[in-house]
């Protein structure tokens, strides 16, 4: 007798005979149930994963070779200069710690196609070290002493002997593990490449050694000596930073903390021409820099699991109706509410652990295709990244895990209320046939719905929350978003009731029809909860296509505006937004002097750090820019001062995002800190900008020049001189210089609609799959629905009305159905559009977006969710229309 | 409305519905064990026995919803094992009424729109839908409660329905599963009452299951059923 056993063993017999028994005989509906959680927590697991490996490949590289440094010294803006290495070992005199000095630069393979699309070549991070003194850096932890031995036996290696020949050689170069292994290169294999624009021949000199304690090195990591670099990347004697080592021992910490004292106390200029940081910070502001877009991108995957959750919600809720007389036999055995409860929600956990296992497998796959579409994005417009895969992360999967059994449990609670109140006498006096669902008066709540709403708008409000490193997490919006996505929920059960009665006003001869409507009049809270899920997915894939649609439209015409010059040159080795690859002066006096040329714009760009927060400074041909890019004005100069390149030192533009990130207005002043001293510059006026969300600082090239002290140049546009062909001219400047990537205003406009594009692709793969959940979902609330009525159904059949029918009857309520969640959807979708675009958009990028509606787009997702659902709701008709009356399951 | 008279059992051209060795088994149990009987038009015949002895399902298998392992069961000349399950459907749709015991009335039809489901099943005209459903209600004495929706009626109101609705076609035969045995003995009475008088009136065979020595008396015959096979018959007077 259950009722004398033991709490466990009752709750044994509940799991084992009961739970487990009845996923065992609904098989097929049980592994459906798992897999669409499973994709839920897929879609988050691999989202997640995917961020952390675009994020892990902004390391310091020096780390895999040495120990990981204890600090780093860097310049404010720019490079150091060598001479740093001299001041700093005079501070720290005898101190047992080890300088090394660092380059870095990016490259690229060089171009074998002329059609490539832009980014889609190899690109390398180059590490320019002081290899003699890191084979003497006699580290315990470190891999510096086998530097120049042998790392593999099936690659021909160096030996010590060889050092002198490595460092006499300017264009030896060691290459990854897997760079061997993928390209079949081994110690004296030729390499191409292209640095600057300069395309050359590095020869391998051998495998980068492992460090016992870091990960292997990256594919695209090559390593030269320091002084080779510095000739190849046209930056004699400069440095990018010098990284600080400690010997290996104890009390490291309280070391560190001794030398960084002694830094910071040492006599030098002020400011400082050099600041201390450490790997973490470094590591920290790329991560940092990323943050907001990992961020959406984790708030879109949990859209997938949301509705997953849902599901579950409607899946235990129908195993709940198909088991009410089970529960009800149980309960009359003696089983207590509570263990009934408990033996519910011990199912919803067991479903959240199965469906999470079952998400990792198929979020790790995922990860691997998600990892390529976001690190596209993050190379187009954060950093350089090479992420090819994402590794199996267990705190990750752990955290999925996590999320996927709490969120069941959550989902089943009211469920297992559900069942735990069912009461021992309904079989008998109900005939054990008819079951009404009792909970969520709240989800009939208008009232609540419009507080919801209204909180909401005001929510909106609230400026962004400002992160370390600039980023802006624009919290308030994100919890108006969820609570307008609720409150519609709600009122969406509303709006099927009017629906359905409307419908029914119409008195349409038709038994199907009448039967459909009789059940959405007056909609139980399956129809409710069914179209609040439907509410949930088409309001946000609808609110998204408003976002993307109006931000295509803004950079078509910020597109078109700003490439209205005829050429566009740069090294054809920048692949990515953090390309190193300049134009050296003598190349670009050549382009300027060729008599096709009328008039040039010289751009340089330094990465520069204000109040700590990493943003880019430009120096260019104001009259050119305002000219040839026609910037659209947030705030428009008050005089033509600042495109006079005679009257203009002291004065800047800057973009939108800069304005909005650095809380600056026109007029204000900006303080720019270098290793020379501050600089300062007024704000003359505000342009909006697509190009980067880091934001720019627009001075005249030639007060860069001077600050900088070098004429490296990012990019170079020429607009020609009437009569001359831009396609000729292009294939000229090729041809003389194989090193540049020479683009025309069409190709450039193109290539940016297609990374733009590129970036959404996988919002797109997100909403598909919310999408589909949430028509699973339909689905399976019209099973429980009809699992409900199947007494109803039997009746009917007996009346007369045959399979075909009773199936277009339910496919027609399913069809209503989401009509009603598409009609509230898309209504709710229009506030999350102006929500996205004018605060979530605004607050996190700094972008004000022209506002369009792919009504095209709104179209094919309407008759996409309501053929899918009409068809779920008649194969679901189908098969309850042959179900017994009196079956159990 | 146009009620029929009652039909004579002695006269085979009344003969509606007849069964020859029905035979019928669940998972290898073998359920009818080789049942005949004859329905004439204006017969009520009540199906006695224990629970289990295949009392519905033989219902069941007479009404087209289930179908026997062998023998025949011919309605009007039309065998029912010959047909195929739109066929069976149009049988039951347009000749064959049914009661349950729950009632099974739709929750979300009001009382008028039960009963006006199987004319529109029938594609009989609005107008004369209206008039026979009308009429029907007011026959079985729940015209006032029309617009109620079944949570809102009673359960001698519900089976009222129920019996309207099953009427409402003009069956040739009306298949009543324990129609009286949810309902307290006053609500029981008034229901065989109504069958009975309606059986009469418009000359529909009514092949009644019950347990209900009651029940059985207003039958012409009673038939009694025992593990799968007919145990006995009597005639009622």
């Amino acid at each position: 007798m259950i009722v004398s056993g033991q709490p466990n063993q009752v709750r044994w017999i509940l799991w084992s005979r009961f739970s487990w028994r009845h996923w065992r005989y609904s098989l097929i509906s049980s592994m459906l149930l798992l897999c669409i959680l499973a994709v839920g927590v897929a879609a988050f697991f691999s989202i997640r994963l995917a961020n952390q490996a675009a994020v892990e490949s902004f390391r310091s590289f020096t780390g895999l070779i040495t120990s990981q440094s204890d600090g780093i010294v860097s310049a404010p803006a720019g490079t150091l200069p060598e001479a740093t290495l001299l001041e700093l070992r005079g501070i720290l005199k005898d101190e047992p710690v080890n300088l090394v000095p660092v380059l870095e630069a990016t490259a690229a393979a060089p171009k074998t196609d002329e059609n490539e699309a832009l980014g889609s070549r190899a690109n390398y991070q180059l590490l320019g070290l002081d290899l003699a003194s890191i084979a003497n850096v006699s580290s315990a932890d470190s891999a510096g002493s086998g530097w120049f031995e042998s790392s593999t036996s099936s690659q021909k290696q160096l030996s010590t002997n060889r050092l002198g020949n490595v460092l006499r050689d300017s264009r030896a170069v060691f290459i990854s593990k897997g760079l061997a292994a993928r390209d079949h290169l081994e110690a004296g294999s030729l390499f191409p490449l292209l640095v600057n624009e300069h395309p050359v021949q590095l020869e391998v000199a051998g495998i980068i050694p492992s460090n016992p304690n870091q990960p292997e090195a990256p594919m695209n990591l090559l390593i030269m000596d320091l002084p080779a670099l510095q000739k190849l990347t046209d930056k004699p004697g400069q440095l990018d930073r010098i990284e600080l080592l400690l010997e290996p021992g104890p009390q490291r910490a309280e070391r560190w903390r001794r030398i960084e004292s002694i830094l910071e106390s040492s006599p030098s200029t002020v400011p400082r021409a050099w600041t201390v940081t450490s790997p973490a910070d470094r590591r920290e502001a790329a991560s940092m820099m990323t943050r907001a877009f990992r961020l959406n991108l984790t708030i879109l995957s949990l859209l997938a699991l949301l509705v997953g959750l849902y599901l579950v919600f409607q899946g235990l809720d129908g195993a709940v109706i198909r088991r009410r007389n089970e529960i009800a036999i149980l309960r009359s055995l003696g089983v207590t509410s509570r263990q009934i409860q408990n033996a519910w929600l011990v199912e919803s956990g067991a479903i959240g652990l199965a469906g999470g296992m079952l998400g990792l497998c198929l979020g790790w796959l995922g990860a691997q295709v998600a990892v390529k579409m976001v690190g596209k994005t993050v190379n187009a417009l954060y950093y350089s990244t090479s992420v090819n895969s994402a590794a199996f992360d267990v705190y990750e999967a752990a955290m999925a895990l996590g999320v996927s059994v709490i969120s069941s449990l959550i989902a089943g609670w009211i469920p297992a209320r559900v069942a735990a109140n069912t009461p021992p006498a309904q079989v008998a006096s109900r005939g054990g046939s008819v079951a009404h669902y009792p909970g969520g008066r709240w989800i009939r709540n208008p009232i609540l719905a419009g507080l919801m709403i209204a909180s909401g708008y005001g929510l909106t409000f609230i400026p962004p929350l400002r992160l370390a490193g600039g980023g802006r997490l624009p919290m308030g919006s994100y919890v108006a978003a969820a609570l307008w996505i609720f409150g519609a929920g709600i009122w969406a059960g509303d709006i099927l009731s009017g629906m359905g009665r409307f419908l029914k006003c119409l008195k349409i001869n038709s038994v199907p029809f009448r039967l459909a409507v009789s059940h959405l009049a007056v909609p139980s809270g399956r129809h409710r909860l069914a179209v609040a899920g439907l509410v949930c997915a088409v309001g946000m894939t609808a609110g998204m296509a408003i976002l993307v649609g109006s931000f295509d439209t803004t950079m078509r015409g910020w597109i078109s505006r700003t490439f209205q010059a005829d050429l566009y040159i740069s090294s054809d080795g920048a692949q990515s937004a953090s390309s190193t690859s300049r134009i050296s002066p003598s190349t670009w006096n050549v382009l300027l002097k060729n008599p096709a040329v009328r008039e040039a714009n010289v751009i340089q760009v330094m990465d520069i750090h204000l109040d700590g927060i990493s943003t880019l400074l430009v120096g260019n041909h104001l009259a050119f820019f305002r000219e040839h890019a026609r910037p659209a004005w947030v705030s428009a100069p008050l005089t033509d001062q600042v495109f006079d390149s005679g009257r203009n030192a002291g004065l800047a533009l800057v973009s939108e995002s800069f304005a909005d990130r650095f809380r600056v207005n026109r007029g204000d002043k900006v303080k720019i800190p270098m290793s020379n001293g501050t600089r300062e510059v007024v704000i003359a006026g505000i342009f909006s900008d697509y190009g980067n969300e880091r934001g720019s600082l627009l001075i005249e090239r030639e007060e860069f020049s001077n600050w900088f002290g070098n004429d490296l140049a990012a990019s170079v546009i020429l607009a020609l001189k009437p009569g001359y062909d831009a396609e000729s001219v292009r294939a000229e400047f090729r041809r003389d210089h194989p090193g540049l990537g020479v683009f025309t205003s069409s190709y450039l406009r193109g290539e940016a609609l297609r990374i733009f594009r590129q970036t959404f692709a996988v919002t797109y793969a997100l909403e598909l799959i919310g999408i589909a959940v949430a028509i699973a979902g339909l689905a399976f609330t019209m099973a429980s629905l009809l699992w409900e009525r199947r007494m109803d159904l039997a009746v009917l059949r007996s009346l007369g009305m045959r399979h075909r029918e009773l199936s277009v009857a339910a496919a027609l309520e399913g069809a209503i159905t989401a009509a009603a969640g598409l009609v509230t959807g898309l209504m709710i979708s229009l506030a999350l559009g102006w929500l996205l675009i004018y605060r979530i958009n605004k607050q996190t990028f700094g972008w004000t977006l022209q506002t369009d509606y792919p009504w095209m787009q709104l179209i094919a997702l309407s008759v996409v969710v309501l053929i899918s659902a009409s068809a779920a709701g008649w194969f679901v008709g189908r098969w309850a229309s042959k179900l017994p009356a009196e079956r159990e399951e | 409305m146009n009620l029929k008279t009652a039909g004579n059992p002695e006269n085979p051209s009344s003969l509606v519905l007849t069964a020859t060795k029905v035979t019928k088994s669940y998972a290898g149990r073998a359920v009818l064990r080789g049942v005949s009987l004859d329905l004439h038009s204006g017969e009520r015949i009540a199906l006695t026995g224990p629970s289990g002895s295949g009392k519905s399902t033989l219902l069941n298998c007479l009404g087209g919803v289930d179908r026997p392992d062998s023998g025949s069961i011919l309605f009007k000349n039309l065998a029912l094992e010959t047909l195929d399950s739109d066929a069976l459907t149009e049988v039951r749709r347009r000749h064959i009424g049914t009661i349950f015991q729950f009632f099974h009335l739709l929750p979300t039809l009001t009382a008028f729109e039960n009963v006006e489901l199987p004319l529109q099943l029938n594609e009989v005209p609005p107008s004369e839908r209206l008039v026979r459903v009308r009429s029907l209600l007011e026959r079985v004495g729940v015209l006032e409660r029309a617009e109620a929706f079944p949570g809102q009626l009673s359960g001698g109101e519900m089976q009222r329905v129920a019996i309207a609705r099953a009427m409402a076609h003009q069956p040739s035969v009306l298949l009543a599963d324990e129609p009286t045995g949810n309902l307290d003995s006053r609500n029981g009475a008034i229901i065989l009452d109504l069958l009975r008088n309606l059986s009469d009136e418009t000359g529909t065979a009514l092949l009644l299951v019950t347990h209900s020595g009651a029940a059985a008396q207003i039958c012409h015959r009673e038939i009694h059923l025992r593990d799968g096979e007919i145990g006995g018959q009597r005639e009622n007077d």
